[in-house]
């Protein structure tokens, strides 16, 4: 008798003990960060500022160390945007961050300059690709098409390229790298964007041009040269774009694939994130995809990465606070606050813009271009 | 004369890179400033994107790329404004004045490898003359640049961080505390002073205290020991300037008399909402940011007695203030707006009215940020200030009315104003800011010099600043 009861008792406890637990499982992925810590000034040797891309090295090639974390500037140090040089490379082993590329102002090939945008990657064959987004007067009145330009791993400039696909590459880049060739999804966010005076007379905003693309990029990679592109295709278009005086242009920003072969995309203008099927292998477009979420937590998302638990996270650009979304069911679960600083109302706007998984997928790295600075976020 | 200013600034960096084991700057070659851009290398360069730079000069012809690479970067910036008194106060007209700033700091993790250490030096050129003190007699003085003219150091500090999460950092040197004590960020807007440093201390404290244009030597600590909840404590000289003239900016008149007489002992606890790593739910609506702030200062020089013909004095004095700015509304119908409304308010009293001419002063208002869709960085601003004077001066007052019939002088009481302000951004480096201020009972009441029997009367205040960073 008194051995049921006991059985019976140890099993109470034993459910019990498995109910807590359920209770205590995180339900997501951002609930699991509490510590938010300044890593380095992102601010260059010549003073260029406003970090933009984030991504994190996954081998080590020439100056570059596996799981050092990359950064391009998109302002001059007088703060014009589109007129960035320069990416950094913080080491997370020595903490120490140095200027991986400084490029020159004008490049040939890449028409309208350099301005380092959010579109960066870099291939395990050592190779980095970074986007262009240039300007002459920090507005897209004088902006150029740009272009995407090919570095090797000692930071020099080996390759541009540039085409009537290729205008002002702008989101963080996702990617497919097999080594010997890659895929490479882009948004394009420049075509027919006039300046910032030319205003929608409805909205008193600058008008918004539908235009707005995402091109698939096939590379096929030599051993010891540097890429060549093998196939482009536009995988999604029509997403809004329009000058801003404050962000310098808004458009489709943060890019990452999910299962089944999916890219999500952060449609900021429609405040919207929007998914693709059959990124790598569909031929045709499609068009501005279907709807994820909408609304909500959402405040202009930016760039997008995905946490271990496949959900994605979206940097929010007009309020200091990265959201986090279960694409399978497009529920937004929360949002954390990664940027409070209230000298800028709401608080942290416009300050925020890449993100970036750490490899052990426990933390994810961020920037700070009110303060110039590359912060990581973890448990 | 820009070698000159080269070579100063390299001497800056070796001299803080002694006893520092990373310090090894590097030597000034000819080679090293190599200009890159149209607009380093034209004289006319930087007219090229004039309209959405940070500063009127650009990169100021390579200079600020050449001290990056230091870690230094410099800041010049002016101020200028015409205000006038078309009614009121003791004359009528407009004044004319000026405040050019210059800082310059460096981040000693880009120039020796060490994290989280700022140094920072910067000086003022004040020019112009003060309407204030020309025509208004107002205790609350209507331009916070107001000040006697003169060129002088402003302050000299260095700041360490420390702990993880730059949860601590420790600021030592010749500061100015109203950059960090009792600040509203809301009030800044406003024209007035006591926007900025709040009247009480400007007149119970010392040489008006530590505040600008003077500043004080002195230890800063900063702890946030949770992200919501920040700790700042100072101890400083209790006097900012020597006891050789009864006006302290002439007893310091270049900031570098450096003082050291009692001790003003400050402390100050904030409390901030959203604070970094907060989580919000899906379903949580909206909520609205703000900051919350107590505070108390003790000075422990002596303060003479405000009895009549007293020539007591009385050890100490101190004063406890209060501030906050919330976040009242943000645009709801449009997501892709930041224009929000918000209510300030600050206020500081002290029970010691024997010492002190102002026992209690507040501000508060209101500001509107993107009043006018697409005016993205204007903001238009009401607010009002209060000073009363203790009842120890009152006191005062009456007991000379008693001693003295046949002159006898208004009891002074309290003084009011408001103001009403608008800032237009003209460029990223440009502020135009036209300004109205009323002043009710000006001085508290204070006797009118040219008009016998008569206090001041309540004044209007018209003006535009212009603020132009270089």
């Amino acid at each position: 008798m008194h051995a049921i009861k006991f059985k019976n008792l140890v099993l109470a406890m034993l459910t019990l003990a498995v109910n807590v637990a359920d209770a205590r499982e995180p339900k997501g992925f951002l609930e699991t960060i509490h510590h938010h810590i300044t890593l380095a000034s992102t601010v260059a040797d010549n003073g260029d500022d406003n970090p933009y891309a984030l991504i994190v090295a996954p081998v080590s090639a020439g100056k570059i160390h596996k799981n050092d974390v990359l950064m391009d500037n998109f302002n001059r140090i007088s703060n014009l945007q589109g007129t960035g040089t320069t990416i950094m490379d913080y080491n997370p082993a020595t903490k120490e961050i140095t200027t991986f590329a400084d490029l020159p102002p004008n490049v040939p090939g890449c028409p309208g300059g350099i301005g380092l945008s959010t579109a960066m990657v870099m291939l395990k064959s050592g190779w980095v690709i970074v986007g262009s987004t240039p300007s002459t007067d920090g507005t897209t009145r004088t902006m150029g098409p740009g272009g995407l330009l090919v570095l090797d791993s000692n930071g020099n400039l080996v390759e541009t390229w540039a085409n009537t696909n290729i205008n002002d590459p702008w989101g963080n880049i996702a990617a497919i790298d097999n080594g010997t060739n890659a895929i490479l999804f882009v948004s394009m966010a420049g075509l027919d964007v006039p300046g910032p005076g030319v205003r929608d007379p409805q909205t008193g905003r600058p008008v918004i041009v539908n235009k707005a693309t995402v091109l698939r990029i096939e590379l096929s990679i030599p051993e010891g040269k540097p890429p060549v592109i093998t196939g482009q295709t536009v995988v999604a278009n029509g997403f809004g774009q329009r000058a801003d005086k404050d962000a310098f242009l808004v458009g489709p920003t943060g890019l990452a694939l999910g299962l089944n072969d999916t890219l999500y995309v952060s449609d900021a203008l429609g405040n919207q994130i929007v998914a693709i099927p059959d990124a790598s292998t569909r031929t045709n477009s499609a068009g501005t995809g279907v709807v994820v979420t909408k609304d909500g937590l959402l405040k202009r998302p930016l760039a997008l990465t995905t946490a271990p638990n496949g959900h994605l996270l979206a940097i929010n650009a007009l309020k200091g606070q990265v959201v986090e979304i279960d694409p399978a069911s497009g529920k937004q679960l929360y949002a954390q606050w990664i940027d409070a600083d209230q000298a800028q109302q709401p608080p942290g706007n416009g300050d925020l813009f890449g993100i970036a998984m750490t490899p052990d997928g426990k933390a994810f790295y961020y920037v700070e271009d009110d303060m110039n600075t590359l912060m990581e976020a973890m448990r | 004369m820009w070698i000159l200013f080269r070579l100063l600034c390299l001497v800056f960096v070796a001299i803080f890179s002694i006893n520092t084991a990373f310090a090894t700057p590097p030597t000034l070659t000819a080679s090293q400033f190599q200009p890159t851009t149209n607009e380093t290398i034209s004289p006319f360069g930087f007219v090229n994107g004039i309209s959405r730079s940070g500063y009127l000069l650009g990169d100021l012809w390579g200079l600020r790329p050449w001290l990056s690479q230091y870690g230094m970067s410099l800041n010049i910036s002016e101020t200028s404004e015409v205000l006038g008194n078309p009614t009121g106060g003791v004359h009528h007209g407009a004044d004319y004045d000026g405040l050019t700033q210059m800082s310059l700091q460096l981040e000693t993790e880009k120039a020796f490898h060490l994290y989280g250490g700022t140094f920072n030096v910067s000086a003022l050129q004040i020019h112009g003359r003060n309407l204030s003190a020309d025509n208004l007699d107002s205790l609350q003085t209507a331009s916070g640049i107001e000040a006697d003219r003169a060129t002088r150091l402003w302050e000299l500090w260095y700041q360490q961080k420390f702990l993880e999460e730059d949860r601590m950092d420790v600021k030592i040197g010749q500061q100015s505390l109203d950059q960090e004590f009792m600040v509203s960020q809301e009030a800044l807007l406003f024209v007035n002073t006591m926007f900025g440093w709040p009247a009480l201390p400007s007149y119970d404290m010392p040489g008006g205290g530590p505040a600008y244009p003077l500043s004080t030597l002195g230890v800063r600590l900063r702890a946030r020991p949770i992200n919501s909840l920040t700790f700042l404590g100072g101890v400083y000289s209790g006097n900012p300037a020597p006891d050789t003239n009864p006006d302290p900016q002439k007893a310091n008149p270049s900031g570098v008399s450096f003082p050291m007489d009692g001790v003003l002992a400050i402390a100050e606890l904030q409390y901030s909402y959203p604070s970094l790593g907060s989580m919000v739910s899906a379903d949580q609506s909206s909520s609205l940011s703000g900051t919350y702030k107590i505070g108390a200062w003790y000075d422990s020089l002596k303060f003479a007695d405000n009895a009549y013909n007293s020539i007591s004095e009385h050890q100490g004095n101190y004063a406890f203030y209060a501030v906050m700015d919330q976040m009242i509304w943000s645009d709801p119908n449009d997501p892709d707006s930041d224009r929000t409304i918000n209510f300030f308010a600050r206020a500081m009293g002290t029970p010691l009215e024997d010492r002190n001419l102002l026992d209690f002063s507040m501000n508060a208002g209101f500001t509107f940020h993107e009043p006018f869709r697409n005016r993205d960085d204007d903001t238009f601003g009401i607010g009002m200030g209060y000073a009363k004077v203790s009842n120890g001066i009152a006191d005062y007052d009456r007991d000379y009315n008693l001693n003295n019939p046949g002159s006898p002088v208004p009891v002074q009481s309290g003084e009011t104003f408001v103001e009403v302000t608008y800032q237009y951004a003209l460029t990223p480096w440009c502020t135009l800011q036209p300004d109205f201020q009323y002043v009710f009972n000006p001085g508290g009441g204070l006797p009118n010099p040219n008009a016998a029997g008569q206090r001041i009367k309540n004044e209007a205040v018209i003006g535009i600043r212009a603020n132009i960073i270089f």
